[in-house]
């Protein structure tokens, strides 16, 4: 990935650059987490090799990750000073640390209390912490990995403000964000990278909205679904009004016997809530879901959705999907429990028969039927998340985030899978953040914004950045 | 490879291997360890905390835990106690009857118990170990109110008393039950979808419940299986020594667990077999026979206790290194 990224930074000091779209890898060679496997890092014509994060941060180099690194039960000081606190002989200087700390929060031109818990601060005053640690160390370059995916709006622009005043500091800041329109609003160049490699450097002056959406995502070939997939015109999922508090507003759509429906958004769109919430595992606040026409309760659960022929594979497959402790066997048996047993005996021949099939439907590949799904590849630990739902014979599958770290020919193959089963009349509803994707295998594709519907489109009438672009909420151009 | 399957194979029967090493060096050391009167006061004296072990199985394999069981040991016995004593001096029927109405009582306490915990720990997230930490001493507690803090003694019918002291041929009632026990266990565990999901819940809560496996009614299941195991063990305590007292089952809990742990279940949850579980008990069973035939020290047993707990855990350690 990052060995053909080979372009060294050249910044001026005070310059706020902004990397196009997120490379956690690029990150991780900045950070010292991980070494490049060649090309250089230099800083002020002086080259640099890290090989630890310690490394790094001594160098100059600090980094705040997307997911948030603070320890929720310690104050704001301890936090800052996590394994350095400012000592007197063997004793901690409380004095000195609150002191310190203060005057670091202080140039950053915000109000935080050292002493407070963390737990009690509000997101945007999190991530000002967590970029207050990073500013402890004087660092000359400051990494920010999608410092705002989990911010609301009203805290992105106090952020901004923050981030303004390091600017002033002769801090060079690499700004790395999936959300275009905060781009302008603070960078002063802008580098985009597409599948590792650097596709251009432009100041961002200089560029538009579509030029930027041109540069990431190319002239990509759009492959389809095959002709034969098509839906039948008997709604069996009809979703109305269902609102959760804080996740998701007023959605309403129908789903087809044989339909893929795709749902577009950005990250935190609230596509995942919305899936969890119609399969009964989260409960919503208000709203109706009809299952054939008949309407759901709202007290249900997916034990009771799976009776209605219901079947979800989760975002997060490791944690949520599989038990990876136990065998193959065993994870592509769960959903199915009650179909390969007599009541409430167990069948191995039944138990047996459903795990071979999906194997060599889904073209598993395994060693042993019965090692642990652990020692398996992502994209087979994937099939069996699906084939752990298929053996159930669902009707209606929600698929989220199918794709997610697995390889490119794994993801094809969950594409043709997911055909496949739509031509055998089971309706499919497709949530991925890789929005060329959406395009290549559904019929429909809704597009979801902070929690609403905000429009729906036909693959065949947008490209991916048109898509991208009504995503973020923007208009076609 | 070949060397890797021998040592799994060594690893993942360790227990039973150093269950026959105890049993052949014992047997040459002395001749009356491998005689039936020898075995038969083993299985005996492992049944009360080898029954409960079993329900200590399915409750770790859920990756949950019981720390209440001793108490519930007391609380079971005087409440058959208490009913045999007092019921028939108030309502003018039988022991028999009072007796049996006592058993269900005591029946109905645990079940109660267990769905207690179970609900606790689901509904409200509060931690096993603390919900039943806090119920160990509140069925402490009611043991020593109901037995108003003295032992009852002499109150049971006499075919209440063979629970404890019966035997069948040459082989004591306890030990029966503990086979039984074993074997009802072993079935749930490892040929119903009630086991299965107990090893799924254990293994990934949230994976199960998003498999729609009930995950509740598993919790539910395990914690009363658990509750009525002690229920059972209690009789057994009871019938041998004719008497209930609050003071029973005191401190049971570190054995079981110790069984269940030198077993092979892994206290995070979701691996465990019953199987395993028997090993330990007869395992521990062995041990301490054997250092009572060789007059060891009673202290320095309980060092041997804890460190064969400690290596048990070792090994499992390593077990789960070498086939990562």
């Amino acid at each position: 990935m990052c060995e053909q990224a080979q372009d060294y930074y050249h910044n001026n000091q005070n310059e706020f650059h902004h990397i196009f779209p997120e490379n956690l890898f690029y990150i991780e060679c900045f950070s010292g987490a991980v070494l490049p496997t060649s090309g250089s890092i230099y800083l002020n014509d002086e080259k640099l090799r890290f090989n630890s994060t310690a490394e790094a941060n001594a160098k100059g180099f600090a980094t705040v990750y997307q997911e948030m690194s603070l320890i929720p039960s310690l104050s704001v000081v301890e936090n800052i000073f996590l394994g350095r606190m400012p000592r007197k002989g063997r004793i901690i200087d409380w004095k000195r640390a609150n002191e310190e700390a203060e005057a670091l929060l202080s140039k950053m031109g915000v109000k935080i209390n050292p002493r407070e818990i963390v737990s009690r601060l509000s997101m945007w005053q999190c991530q000002v912490v967590e970029i207050t640690k990073a500013m402890s160390y004087n660092p000359k370059v400051l990494m920010l990995d999608e410092p705002t995916s989990s911010l609301a709006s009203n805290e992105v622009e106090r952020l901004f403000n923050v981030i303004r005043e390091l600017k002033k500091q002769d801090i060079i800041i690499l700004y790395i964000s999936h959300k275009l329109h905060e781009i302008p609003q603070i960078t002063d160049t802008i580098t985009v990278l597409r599948d590792g490699i650097c596709v251009g450097r432009v100041n961002t002056k200089d560029v538009s909205h579509a030029d930027i959406l041109k540069m990431m995502f190319g002239e990509t070939k759009q492959r389809h679904r095959p002709e034969d997939v098509l839906p039948l015109d008997k709604i069996v999922l009809e979703v109305k009004n269902l609102s959760r508090r804080n996740k998701f507003n007023n959605v309403s759509f129908k789903l087809k016997k044989g339909e893929i429906l795709g749902i577009a958004g950005m990250l935190g769109a609230g596509r995942t809530e919305l899936l969890k919430s119609i399969f009964g595992a989260d409960l919503y606040d208000s709203g109706e879901i009809y299952v054939n026409g008949k309407k759901a309760s709202r007290r249900v659960s997916p034990i009771s959705m799976k009776k209605l022929g219901l079947g979800l594979t989760p975002e997060n497959r490791k944690e949520e999907g599989l038990i990876l402790i136990h065998s193959v066997l065993d994870n592509l048996c769960y959903a199915s429990i009650d179909k390969t047993s007599n009541g409430w005996l167990e069948n191995k021949q039944k138990r047996k028969a459903a795990a071979d099939k999906q194997i060599l439907e889904l073209d598993i590949k395994i060693t042993d039927i019965n090692a642990s799904v652990n020692s398996l590849s992502g994209g087979n630990q994937q099939k069996v998340v699906v084939g752990n739902w298929l053996n159930n014979q669902p009707e209606i599958m929600l698929y989220d985030e199918p794709t997610r770290g697995i390889d490119v020919n794994a993801k094809q193959q969950i594409f043709e899978i997911m055909w496949e089963q739509a031509k055998r009349g089971i309706s499919i509803i497709f949530v991925s953040s890789e929005l060329e994707e959406l395009l290549e295998v559904c019929h429909r594709i809704l597009i979801m914004k902070e929690g609403r519907l905000i429009g729906e489109v036909r693959p065949e009438d947008v490209n991916t950045q048109q898509l991208y672009a009504l995503s973020m909420g923007d208009e076609i151009a | 490879m070949n060397v890797n399957k021998v040592r799994n194979m060594i690893l993942d029967h360790i227990i039973e291997i150093l269950l026959i090493l105890v049993i052949i060096i014992m047997s040459l050391i002395s001749s009356n360890f491998l005689t039936v009167g020898n075995i038969m006061n083993i299985l005996r004296n492992q049944a009360l905390k080898g029954v409960i072990a079993f329900g200590m199985t399915m409750v770790i394999v859920a990756a949950q835990i019981d720390l209440s069981v001793g108490s519930q040991v007391a609380l079971a016995g005087v409440i058959v106690a208490r009913f045999c004593r007092d019921l028939p001096g108030l309502t003018g029927m039988s022991v028999t009857s009072a007796c049996l109405a006592g058993i269900a009582a005591a029946i109905v306490a645990a079940i109660i118990m267990g769905v207690v915990h179970a609900y606790a720990q689901h509904k409200f997230n509060m931690p096993a170990f603390i919900v039943t930490l806090a119920s160990l001493n509140v069925m402490y507690g009611l043991a020593g109110m109901i037995s108003e803090g003295f032992p009852i003694a002499n109150q049971f019918p006499g075919w209440f008393l063979q629970i404890g002291i019966g035997r069948i041929g040459v082989i004591p009632v306890p030990a029966l039950i503990l086979i039984a026990v074993f074997l009802i266990t072993h079935f749930i565990m490892t040929y119903t979808t009630t086991g299965r999901s107990i090893y799924a819940v254990g293994g990934n809560v949230e994976s199960a419940r998003l498999s729609g496996i009930n995950v509740f009614r598993s919790k539910v299941i395990v914690f009363v299986a658990v509750q009525l195991m002690c229920v059972l063990a209690s009789f057994m305590h009871s019938a041998q020594v004719a008497s209930g007292s609050y003071s029973f089952g005191r401190g049971w809990e570190v054995d079981v667990i110790s069984s269940v742990v030198i077993g092979g279940t892994s206290m995070a949850g979701g691996i465990g077999k019953p199987w395993g579980t028997l090993m330990g008990v007869l395992f521990m069973g062995v041990v301490i026979n054997a250092m009572t035939i060789l007059n060891v020290d009673i202290y320095a047993q309980y060092v041997v206790r804890g460190a064969i707990m400690a290596f048990a855990v070792l090994m499992a350690m390593m077990q789960s290194k070498a086939k990562a």
